[in-house]
């Protein structure tokens, strides 16, 4: 009874502390956010005034921009680092939210185009980056790492997949770094391409959820190319990202077949552990939506609490990108990375427009 | 974007993983739209 008392005052102390650790960190994300939300609508008042025709660049961009300089030019102190970190629970509350802008029909027409086109990709990337990875000598365990990263979801598929395959800390860092840099690349690259192609929100946005690899740069590809677009790349990656057990699990079982290792024990428990939770949340909220149990009213206000929550997200994602530390991983792993990138983006460009022209998307 | 990466994150519970706490919180803000308490959220 004595004992306890003082170690719930440690547990809540520990707990007050790492709650304010969060603040500064946070706190950088929401004005970095707001900047480009501010920098997008100044523009569109100042061209309406003047009756000016300027190009509409979204506040994501301009929040990354914003975030990037900062990284970069000015560097990050160590005091926003743990906040900042917090960046991907916002993209997973905004994504929960977004739900609400779903009916559950929606969800199955346009997720059951969305894996199989998943599906196919996933086999072609992973084949296509075993392939170059040998070409180019790399390390099994990295070329299976790049393969993860390509094929699913970039960064937080790496770390399930280190653990799993034994991977060793330099695999990881280089895998992880190869896929920053060309995530960052994607980000600029594909809406300017998409508007050149003329492609509709739908094609475009399924398209960003395929071809860019990490979460947070998919969403935020989408929502350049507009917010419809963003809300197809949502579905398209949530579905990619559904597929992350399977993948992990294969390549477990592969490398420790290989090694004469003991293979993963329980498989079910093992694929629900990798299982991304908040998929969950976005199919209760989006079978409620269907359900009609909010207002017109209320799912305006889901929609933009969603948004809000990846107005943080967008300020995130330009504060970790460092230049820098992505150029010292080495150039191997981010040739092999790009040219697999690359081709992954025009595959899965084809694939969507094939759909589109099979099922009017 | 699976569970993992949650450990990497620090994060006010120790006890819940970022994902799980994520779905809790998106359900509670759907309550408090739900039931009134936030009104008219605008962007």
């Amino acid at each position: 009874m004595t004992t306890a008392v003082p170690a719930a005052r440690a547990e809540s102390v520990s707990f007050a502390g790492k709650f304010i650790q969060l603040v500064p960190g946070v706190v950088l994300l929401v004005l970095v956010g707001y900047a480009g939300k501010f920098v997008e609508q100044s523009i569109s008042k100042y061209s309406k005034a003047h009756h000016l025709t300027l190009p509409n660049i979204e506040y994501v961009l301009w929040a990354i921009l914003f975030g990037c300089f900062i990284s970069n030019v000015i560097g990050v102190a160590k005091v926003f680092k743990p906040g900042i970190a917090t960046y991907e629970f916002w993209l997973k509350i905004g994504i929960v939210l977004l739900g609400s802008r779903f009916i559950l029909g929606d969800v199955l027409k346009l997720g059951s185009v969305s894996l199989i086109l998943v599906l196919i990709e996933l086999v072609l990337s992973i084949a296509l980056m075993t392939f170059l990875g040998r070409i180019f000598k790399l390390k099994p365990k990295l070329t299976a790492l790049l393969a993860i990263g390509s094929s699913i979801c970039g960064v937080s598929a790496i770390i399930a997949a280190k653990g799993a395959i034994d991977a060793d800390d330099e695999d990881a860092s280089f895998a992880i770094a190869a896929i920053l840099a060309l995530g960052a690349l994607a980000l600029f690259s594909f809406a300017p391409i998409g508007h050149a192609l003329h492609m509709n929100d739908q094609t475009f946005g399924l398209w960003a959820g395929m071809g860019v690899d990490n979460t947070a740069e998919a969403v935020a590809a989408g929502n350049m190319f507009s917010d419809a677009a963003g809300k197809t790349a949502v579905l398209a990656k949530t579905t990619r990202n559904a597929m992350i057990g399977f993948v992990v699990l294969a390549y477990a079982l592969y490398f420790a077949a290989r090694e004469g290792r003991n293979a993963v024990g329980n498989k079910a428990a093992f694929l629900w552990q990798k299982f991304p939770k908040f998929v969950l949340g976005f199919l209760i909220i989006s079978l409620l939506a269907t359900l009609k149990v909010f207002n017109g009213d209320q799912l305006t206000s889901l929609a933009n609490l969603s948004r809000w929550a990846f107005l943080l997200t967008f300020g995130g994602v330009g504060l970790r990108m460092n230049f820098r530390e992505m150029m010292a991983q080495g150039m191997r792993p981010f040739i092999v990375g790009a040219l697999g990138e690359v081709a992954i983006a025009v595959i899965t460009l084809g694939l969507v427009l094939g759909a589109n022209a099979m099922v009017k998307l | 974007m699976g569970d993992q990466d949650n450990q990497k994150q620090p994060m006010p519970s120790r006890g819940l993983s970022v994902d799980t706490l994520a779905v809790l919180l998106g359900l509670v803000l759907a309550a408090l739209v739900r039931f009134g308490v936030l009104k008219h959220v605008g962007w």
